[in-house]
């Protein structure tokens, strides 16, 4: 335990904390003792090959999982045991979620809003993420653009202190992916903290302000993507990133 | 108990949006009444087919929203993760229960409301002996029923498997229950077996109190204890 008692301090820098977080399924060992922390403000980027526990690291974090052992501070507060105080403080958009198909986009950003006691003006935000004119279209006929845009819109809906973006530019072609990190950095901007898995390294170095590389269930390293690309001497930080996790580029 | 009021009407909207189940809960069962009305003969008693005909289908519809249509929206959520969404926020599963059970109880009182309508218009349906019965009875099958429906919704993996799970258990007990064919009409061991059934009391008391007959209350009792019982393991046995 940390005996600084300024760490429980609510206003404290620090808005998530892992140290020696584990986790396995049936026997597989996915999370080896993660350690990181990400800082009040910053786009945090969880990089990583496919399997290396990165979606595992972040359910664990909005408590949709509950991790072996190891220390989990969100906003001061331990997912499992504060799931009911931390819910509404976050905000997530998870690989693979879905809405039922003949929901439609204003529907789906209202119905969310009213899951939240204290939630952001939804129509505001409908309005801010270009959905307006897209508000009757149901869900199943969005094209893969516009619904990483509304599932941004509904982790926000809840006017979260931390979000969590699991995957988000997957699928989308270029200009959309364009489009999706100028929003990222919108969000970061109005002083929500962002955690961004990704294995796209372009995408990583273009956006976050640190970056953890993650592998086998462990931090690899961790640094700002300057600080990553001096440290394995290359250009790119793809090319770090092979270099720091001993992989093949392609 | 927050969102509980738009978690209803947005998904009383989508199960009316899907075509399936607005057919199958609103349409079809105004063709079986058709149907059954076509001969027009009275049932053994003299009693006009019609009153006996519209309190059976009613329980029909229920049975259609609450073992059918429920276990697979529910399923099906779970299934293409509709559910884990909405389990990174803080709307509480009793309140996904509760919405999801008042969203297609108001489906099956739209459904009994077209039957009553057309047996009004049509067929001369004879208004309720005892009205308060005929609610009371009316709620405690959708009630009990969809309490079933749930358990289904709440352990089953895929929205497939709840169709063929929810279509073996209503299809058998609606026509051994006595809600497509008349009490009356049916053999003795037919009967016999049909009154196991959980739908036999819901089907005897809502036709009990169309009629003005008195309602046993031990058939009211039954159903009240299968909503607690089937209703508690729902919730425990619960799965995002």
């Amino acid at each position: 335990m940390p005996v600084d008692s300024g760490m429980h301090d609510s206003r404290y820098m620090t808005v998530i904390e892992i140290d020696g977080m584990t986790k396995s399924y049936r026997g597989n060992q996915v999370l080896n003792g993660v350690s990181l922390t990400v800082e009040r403000g910053e786009i945090f980027g969880i990089a990583g090959p496919n399997g290396a526990g990165k979606t595992t690291t972040v359910e664990c974090a909005s408590g949709l999982r509950e991790r072996d052992g190891g220390v989990l501070r969100v906003l001061g507060l331990d997912p499992r045991a504060d799931r009911r105080r931390l819910l509404p403080r976050i905000g997530v958009q998870l690989q693979e979620a879905a809405l039922p198909d003949a929901i439609k986009v204003g529907e789906a950003l209202k119905l969310y809003a009213s899951f939240y006691d204290a939630p952001a003006d939804w129509r505001a935000l409908m309005e801010e993420w270009g959905l307006a004119e897209r508000r009757r279209i149901s869900y199943s006929s969005l094209s893969g653009g516009w619904k990483q845009r509304l599932f941004i819109a509904l982790a926000l809906v809840g006017n979260p202190e931390v979000v969590f973006l699991d995957e988000l530019t997957t699928g989308l072609d270029p200009s959309a992916r364009r489009m999706t990190w100028s929003l990222i950095r919108d969000i970061r901007d109005r002083g929500v903290t962002v955690v961004l898995v990704t294995h796209f390294m372009d995408e990583a170095e273009a956006l976050c302000d640190r970056i953890a590389i993650v592998d086998h269930g462990r931090v690899v390293t961790h640094g700002t993507p300057g600080e990553l690309i001096a440290q394995a001497h290359t250009d790119s930080l793809e090319d770090a990133y092979f270099a720091l996790t001993g992989g093949q580029a392609a | 108990m927050k969102g509980i009021t738009q978690v209803i009407a947005v998904e009383l909207k989508l199960v009316v949006r899907d075509p399936m189940s607005a057919f199958f809960a609103l349409a079809f069962p105004l063709i079986m009444l058709w149907v059954k009305l076509r001969s027009g003969k009275p049932l053994p008693g003299g009693l006009p087919a019609v009153d006996a005909t519209v309190p059976m289908l009613s329980v029909f519809v229920i049975g259609l929203a609450a073992l059918v249509v429920l276990p697979a929206t529910m399923a099906g959520y779970r299934e293409r993760r509709v559910l884990k969404r909405m389990r990174a926020t803080p709307a509480a599963p009793g309140m996904l229960f509760g919405a999801q059970w008042a969203a297609h109880m108001l489906l099956a009182v739209l459904g009994t409301v077209l039957l009553v309508a057309l047996g009004l218009v049509a067929y001369d349906l004879s208004a309720p002996a005892q009205p308060g019965v005929v609610v009371l009875a009316w709620l405690l099958a959708a009630l009990s029923l969809s309490a079933i429906g749930l358990l289904l919704g709440a352990v089953v993996p895929s929205g497939r498997t709840a169709t063929v799970f929810g279509l073996s258990l209503f299809f058998p007990m609606v026509f051994i229950s006595g809600a497509v064919i008349p009490r009356e009409t049916m053999g003795q061991g037919m009967r016999a077996l049909g009154d196991l059934m959980p739908m036999a009391p819901a089907v005897q008391a809502i036709r009990g109190g169309w009629e003005g007959h008195a309602v046993s209350p031990v058939s009211l009792l039954v159903l009240v204890a299968i909503t607690l019982v089937a209703g508690g393991l729902a919730v425990k046995a619960f799965r995002w």
